[in-house]
């Protein structure tokens, strides 16, 4: 006891049972006392006793151990810090505690809580390493680029200096090197040796290898046979999926090492960045592959106009680097041809109102149509040279224009026509008539004045001179009202057919009463029509019907519609020679002779023309002796 | 005051014989004043001299007239106080709707077309004769009748 110490044995007693080390030194740094937890701790001699703590100690030279212990006798004040015992390999809390005649020193073992403080700050550091290399991988311009910094990053954070990324082919089932780093001198491991069962499992299961000593893990007998001292342990983790495996990484290390979990993970972490950013890269690649094959150009921007992307063909119509504008804003590239501000104002509707939309417009006599897409960050634009399809535009324009000015000029010399047609009916039907009364009127004059000079045969050419004329005005009259149907503007109404005929008719039937014609009418007949040219037709179609039966011994005349949705007209009179069916309809064509029937010749070119005005169509049936049929359609009648 | 007559306005001289045969032949025998276009008329109708000169018992205008039209003639007569009231017959060949439709907006008191066949045309003047002469009371100031 008393060769531990210079202290009353009592005082001692306390000190050896505290758990924390202590020791004191005297006024001249020599050890006064010193418990048994710090011989335990610093792994003291008992013999330390009275010698100069420095001598005894001395990897404390120089270190905060010597530096706050003078402190403290100098100011004497007490000082506490923790420092890392190179003597004892352990961290230390340390207290000291000044006075006149020397200083007095607790210290105890902290290193499980620096080395916990270490890891959290380690794993924070890796945490944020990770974080910066997927940012920069994501910017990254190649994948290759990107593989190395991964290496770069596992060897700068793991502390080995040896670091592989093999590519796997899953069809090949063979892995081949993308990148070797730190092997120096040494030859780089072979991943086409056979002897690759480590990795074959890591892609099979997606498990980690860890391997904390190749000479004594079966496993890694290809590492193994390396034999050199580069590599006594390793890790290697998946890039990609089991299901999808794209390569390893593989961290080498000189030493035997037990690789902590946190190791792994880190690894693993770096090994998912290479994957995500390798399929980014290929969808990009094929996006751009897309993007390029279209005709279109393209260019895509961010929500502050930004240029994102263009392909080939758009930065051939700005001249410019594809590579140059990324990044750039995009009235740089459009403000020299966007004069009126289209572009610019349409990206920023299509952003604003999240709204795909097409303008056009016209750039160095050529035209363009962009069509925008607005999505999450931003707009992608496809612009297309549609000159050709715009010129069409403008040709088809101009012909349409051309149309209708020729239109219009020959609707004009129509209606000149139409005027002097007008004219000469007016001058017709006056003009023509007065010489005729001039004929009839005098005709008769000469019989009733000079009768008496003139024989029966004067008479009988006077009478003729007279009849002439009165024929000469009924033609006149008939032409006029061709004329007017073929003029006559249209108003198409439902008309009533059945009532129509019967009024026909009843008309005729007051005109020549004595006339036993049977009749009938089928009822509900109905077209639609002009009801005043309708009744034409009918008077015009009846009126023949009861014409051409005045020699029949029992005539009757039907009118109605047939199966097919032809109306006809049917008698059993005279009929017609079918070979002459096509004079039927002509004007002034007559297949009777005025003694057996009178008439104009003009009634069924006015009904043609009145049915033809409707859409329609007519035709005749009939036999000499055996009665006519005419039949015509009105195509807007209701079956 | 002068005998009551009859003004013709008609260009035609042929349809002018006819005319008046008709109506000897009706044995219409008042005086029958021709006037062969519409100045004519004009003229006669609302010149100084017409003031003193007794109206006609009917005006038979026709339509078709050198100068001024039988239509326009029409609207003048019945634009005119002195003449507004005088009974006014067109006779013409014409049976256009329009001549018809404008005839009647300017008031004509009667539209007759003139039949080719002169017995017919002496039939028709027979019944303007009898109606406008014989029938109907003119209006006061307006010559009477004279059969």
């Amino acid at each position: 006891m008393a060769e531990n110490s210079v202290l009353p044995p009592d005082l001692s007693l306390v000190l050896e049972r505290i758990t924390d080390g202590f020791f004191a030194l005297d006024a001249q740094w020599r050890i006064a006392y010193m418990n048994a937890e710090a011989r335990k701790l610093l792994q003291a001699p008992r013999d330390a006793i009275g010698e100069f703590w420095l001598e005894a100690f001395p990897l404390a030279r120089g270190r905060l151990f010597e530096r706050e212990y003078h402190r403290a006798m100098r100011d004497q004040q007490p000082v506490q810090f923790v420092e890392y015992s190179k003597t004892a390999n352990l961290w230390f809390e340390v207290k000291a505690y000044p006075s006149p005649d020397g200083i007095s020193v607790y210290f105890r073992d902290v290193s499980s809580r620096i080395e916990a403080q270490r890891e959290i700050e380690r794993n924070a550091r890796r945490q944020q390493a990770l974080i910066d290399f997927g940012r920069t991988a994501l910017a990254g311009s190649s994948f290759d680029q990107i593989v190395n910094d991964a290496l770069d990053l596992v060897r700068d954070v793991l502390e080995t200096p040896i670091a592989d990324v093999l590519d796997f082919d899953a069809d090949e089932q063979r892995f081949a090197v993308r990148r070797s780093l730190g092997w120096g001198a040494y030859a780089a491991f072979d991943p086409s040796r056979p002897l690759v069962a480590h990795l074959e499992q890591v892609v099979r299961t997606g498990e980690p290898f860890v391997c904390a000593d190749v000479r004594i893990d079966p496993r890694a007998r290809a590492l193994a046979q390396l034999q050199h001292n580069n590599v006594l342990s390793c890790v290697a983790v998946l890039i990609g999926t089991s299901a999808q495996p794209q390569g390893v990484i593989v961290v080498y290390y000189p030493l035997t090492r037990t690789f902590s979990v946190g190791d792994v993970r880190f690894v693993q972490a770096v090994a998912q960045t290479v994957a995500e950013t390798a399929n980014a890269l290929e969808s990009n690649r094929r996006m751009a592959q897309v993007l390029e094959s279209i005709r279109d150009a393209f260019v895509a921007v961010d929500r502050d106009l930004r240029i994102t992307y263009v392909n080939s063909q758009m930065a051939r119509y700005w001249n410019v680097a594809p590579a140059d504008v990324i990044g750039r804003r995009l009235e740089e590239y459009t403000a020299h041809f966007d004069v009126e501000g289209v572009a610019l104002r349409s990206f920023k509707e299509a952003l604003a109102n999240e709204h795909s939309m097409t303008y056009e417009n016209r750039v160095r006599g050529r035209w363009y149509e962009t069509r925008l897409y607005p999505f999450a960050n931003g707009v992608a634009a496809y612009v297309r040279d549609v000159t050709r399809r715009k010129r069409e535009q403008e040709r088809i324009l101009n012909i349409n224009a051309e149309l209708e000015r020729r239109v219009a000029q020959r609707t004009r010399q129509l209606e000149i026509a139409n005027n002097e047609l007008e004219s000469f009916s007016y001058s017709v039907s006056h003009d023509l008539r007065a010489p005729l009364r001039a004929i009839d009127g005098f005709s008769q004059a000469l019989v009733e004045d000079y009768g008496d000079v003139l024989d029966e045969r004067g008479r009988g050419y006077s009478e003729r001179v007279r009849k002439a004329a009165q024929r000469m005005a009924d033609l006149i009259d008939a032409l006029l009202r061709l004329a007017k149907v073929a003029r006559a503007p249209m108003t198409f109404a439902e008309v009533d057919l059945s009532a129509l005929a019967t009024t026909v008719v009843e008309d005729l039937r007051e005109g020549d009463p004595e006339r036993p014609v049977a009749v009938t009418v089928e009822p509900g007949l109905t077209a639609t029509g002009e009801s005043h040219l309708l009744a034409i037709v009918l008077q015009n179609l009846i009126g023949n019907a009861w014409k051409f039966t005045r020699r029949c011994d029992r005539p009757a005349i039907a009118v109605g519609r047939d199966p097919q949705g032809e109306f006809f007209v049917r008698d059993n009179g005279a009929g017609f020679d079918m070979a002459y069916g096509n004079k039927l309809f002509g004007a002034f064509q007559r297949l009777h002779s005025a003694d057996e029937y009178e008439g104009t010749g003009i009634g069924l070119a006015t009904v043609a023309r009145i049915v033809h005005r409707h859409g329609g169509s007519i035709r005749a049936e009939g036999a000499i002796g055996e009665g006519a049929t005419f039949y015509f359609t009105l195509p807007g009648s209701k079956d | 005051m002068s005998k009551p007559y009859i003004l013709l306005v008609e260009d035609n001289p042929d349809d002018v014989e006819l005319t008046q045969r008709a109506f000897a032949k009706n044995h219409i025998i008042n005086d029958i004043v021709v006037l062969s276009d519409g100045a004519a008329a004009c003229e006669f109708l609302f010149n100084e001299t017409a003031r003193g000169r007794a109206l006609p018992q009917v005006i038979l205008l026709d339509l078709k007239l050198p100068k001024i039209s039988g239509l326009e003639v029409l609207e003048r007569i019945r634009a005119d106080a002195s003449t507004r009231l005088i009974p006014t017959v067109i006779l013409t060949s014409s049976k256009q709707e329009e001549d018809l439709l404008e005839g009647y907006r300017l008031g004509v008191n009667s539209y007759v077309r003139k039949p080719v066949d002169f017995n017919e045309f002496v039939e028709a003047v027979r019944q303007v004769g009898l109606y406008w002469l014989v029938l109907n009371e003119p209006p006061p100031g307006v010559g009477g009748g004279g059969m």
